[in-house]
């Protein structure tokens, strides 16, 4: 262990291929459910790169305890977790300071996609659970969760999608997974936004970067963010393209039988 | 043909048009706001939502199931944002939790807290849930949705704006059929003419008997 | 989402069984279908995904190095913890477990225990200084009743499909495994509710509702009986307790084919 070692990983080789075999600019393979939870009013089942997250969706509902609602608008409580075997070392499930920070960050991510106003004295109750991680889970949890508010009908001016982008071995690539995040030179940006307006909700970085550097990326996740907004889209109109699939073999059967 | 399916933030149209619901303007261009299909009139442009959760209008007439006893009431689901309330001032009848009522929202405030008139007491009978938003498609055009439902079925139907129908008598689990029939087809065209033939073929064109003298409302056990 | 009407009809599933209809149209002794998914969390050293009617949970499995018990050098020991997450019932809060998550992850653990289903001898790693320790985490994604067999299911799915860490000169290689947990017994949890006079097998929510007392009981492949846990105010009379045990024993059996 120690730089020794590291200073021989290659993270972007020759000829532009990543430890895992993908380009700089390449996504992991994303795939998700909506409307998983039969028993939440929306829901969603994602999976990132190895990231596995379920997120469902209750409300607008009674907002309890009552002093915490507003008179104006519905309050978003936003709870993230990882279960205790989500890592490769278990965690406690007490949720940690990590856990509380992203859970804050992330429901006032959604808070500009959703139109609060409409919904005074009521709470939008978002929990996401990651059972199973490898770098980019705070994303993953956001791009689930607003699926299941889509799912839910909540009313919004646009969903939420995003992707970490950020350098190792000294290249800007688009969506670290663990391995380049314990790079040496490692930036980690985990970055959200709305992808009809291209406003930024959710931005954090770890690391260090010159200003060149963070245009670079920058333009890398808008284009990347528009890709997992494709995935969204084609995840909830599925469960009604299916439907009418179903529509018209009924309307064949029918005609056959008569 | 089929409406266009929008989800959240989709653009509706660019063209100058008059709002309806479930759309917002940005930048001049009409957004959806839901997971939904499209009307894209002439003159105005909306969107009718495939899910969400009841949101109570004045006059609405819906179904709700009685939850809690209390001293001076009872506390009433109505599958909306918040659980109501009746008073037993208001009332004729004895209720208890699990009872069946049709009632009326007399009023909506800005939160969305209603206040219930008109109660009445089920007799019997059963609710079938169905998604609130689902429900103009399967009332249907000045009820016609609903009329072929009727005759097919011979039930007596009472459709609560909230997502719930309660029914009694006849063939209910045609109405049961005919219900789900809606939930998966209803972003698809034509669903009258398709529910028509399917009524037709599942009873052979027989007419049930209506069901006589049945009682809806009252007193007494369900 | 299409809210289960039953939930509040309460009334509805006591006249419906006055009649010996359950609501969902099952037998009384009839358990749901049970489907059972594997290794859906790769970090965890052994996991699954039980879906009991619409009742859905996963369970994960980590075998943690820990230090020994002074007066047992030479056993390791596992845990169980089960959380009900506000995902999976509106009625479900964002917190620390309650008394029914504790409640549930004991009777989870006292049928897997007792039964001797693992072997503490097997998990001494160096005797005196390091043994493994088994945490078996299960987190409810969806409740629609009967959390405790849905759980007892996911949580003897996922050990019995665990990998052993592997450990050289004393130390672990992460991610790398070698040879598999040994799981010497196949304890199976049955739960019943009772309803009026009635008591059936498998509960769904809304029986669950209208349930006034609790039993569940765990049966071994010999049909030996290694946990009881009766629940709630209510009370059973013994021809009743002794008809679910009979019950449990015939669904159990159905129930390991599965595992």
């Amino acid at each position: 262990m120690g730089k020794k070692k590291e200073e021989q990983i290659i993270y972007v080789d020759s000829k532009g291929k990543r430890l895992d075999g993908r380009k700089v600019d390449e996504l992991r393979p994303i795939k998700i459910t909506a409307g998983v939870i039969p028993r939440a009013d929306g829901s969603a089942y994602l999976e990132w790169g190895q990231n596995k997250v379920f997120a469902a969706v209750y409300g607008p509902r009674e907002c309890l305890p009552k002093h915490t609602a507003s008179p104006y608008k519905a309050v978003i409580k936003f709870v993230y977790r990882m279960a205790a075997f989500s890592v490769p070392d278990r965690k406690n499930p007490k949720p940690g300071r990590r856990e509380v920070e992203i859970s804050k960050v992330c429901g006032e991510a959604l808070e500009r996609a959703i139109f609060v106003e409409k919904f005074p004295n009521t709470s939008i109750d978002v929990t996401v659970e990651i059972v199973d991680s490898n770098a980019g889970s705070r994303i993953a949890a956001l791009t689930a969760a607003s699926v299941a508010l889509a799912d839910a009908g909540i009313p919004m001016r646009d969903m939420v999608c995003g992707t970490s982008v950020g350098k190792a071995g000294g290249k800007i690539i688009v969506d670290l997974d663990k391995d380049e995040e314990d790079a040496s030179d490692a930036v980690d940006i985990p970055i959200a936004m709305l992808p009809n307006s291209k406003e930024v909700v959710l931005l954090q970085l770890d690391g260090v970067l010159t200003r060149k550097e963070w245009d670079e990326a920058y333009k890398m996740a808008e284009v990347s963010a528009m890709k997992v907004y494709e995935v969204q889209k084609q995840a909830l109109k599925a469960k009604y393209i299916n439907g009418e699939a179903d529509a018209n073999k009924a309307e064949k059967k029918g005609v056959e039988e008569k | 043909m089929t409406k266009r399916l929008v989800i959240p933030g989709e653009l509706v149209t660019e063209e100058r048009k008059k709002l309806g619901s479930h759309v917002f303007v940005r930048e001049g261009k009409i957004y959806s706001d839901s997971i939904g299909l499209v009307n894209d009139e002439a003159d105005f442009a909306s969107v009718v939502p495939l899910e969400g959760k009841y949101a109570p209008q004045m006059n609405d007439v819906i179904i709700g199931v009685i939850t809690s006893e209390r001293f001076a009431g009872y506390g009433v689901d109505i599958n909306s944002f918040y659980p109501s309330f009746v008073s037993k001032k208001e009332l004729r009848e004895v209720l208890k939790p699990g009872s069946i009522i049709s009632a009326k929202i007399m009023k909506v405030n800005e939160f969305n807290e209603v206040e219930l008139g008109s109660i009445r007491l089920f007799f019997g009978g059963e609710i079938m849930p169905v998604t609130p938003v689902k429900v103009p498609r399967l009332i249907g055009k000045e009820g016609s949705m609903l009329n072929i439902i009727k005759g097919g079925t011979g039930s007596n139907i009472i459709v609560g704006r909230n997502g719930r129908v309660w029914a009694k008598g006849g063939n209910l689990d045609l109405l049961r059929k005919s219900i789900e029939k809606v939930e998966r087809e209803a972003h698809v065209d034509h669903l009258t003419d398709r529910m028509a033939e399917f009524i037709q073929s599942q009873t052979g064109g027989k007419k049930p008997e209506a069901p006589r003298g049945e009682e809806m409302f009252g007193e007494g056990e369900q | 989402m299409i809210s289960a009407l039953w939930d509040l009809r309460v009334d509805k599933v006591v006249a419906d069984l006055k009649e010996g209809k359950r609501i969902d149209g099952r037998k009384v002794d009839e358990i749901r279908k049970i489907t059972i998914t594997h290794g859906v969390s790769e970090n965890a050293d052994g996991s699954a995904r039980v879906k009991l009617g619409l009742t859905d949970v996963i369970a994960g499995v980590k075998m943690v190095p820990g230090t020994p018990y002074p007066d047992m050098p030479d056993e390791g020991s596992i845990s169980v913890g089960a959380e009900l997450l506000p995902m999976a019932d509106p009625e479900f809060e964002v917190g620390p477990p309650r008394d029914e998550a504790i409640e549930l992850s004991r009777v989870v653990d006292r049928g897997i225990r007792e039964s001797k289903a693992i072997d503490f001898k097997d998990l001494c790693i160096t005797e005196g200084e390091k043994v493994w320790v088994g945490f078996v985490d299960i987190y409810i994604i969806n409740n629609d009743g009967n959390l405790f067999d849905a759980c007892g299911i996911a949580a003897m799915s996922s050990l019995l499909e665990t990998k052993m860490p592997k450990i050289e000169d004393g130390k672990i290689v992460k991610g790398e495994y070698a040879g598999k947990l040994k799981v010497r017994a196949k304890p199976v949890l049955s739960t019943f509710a009772k309803i009026g006079n009635v008591v059936v097998a498998d509960p769904i929510l809304s029986e669950e509702k209208a349930m006034s007392a609790r039993f569940s009981v765990t049966i071994t492949e010999d049909d030996n009986i290694t946990a009881f846990q009766k629940g709630l105010p209510g009370s059973f009379k013994i021809d009743e307790l002794n008809g679910a045990i009979d019950v449990a024993m015939k669904n159990s059996k159905q129930i390991r084919k599965l595992l």
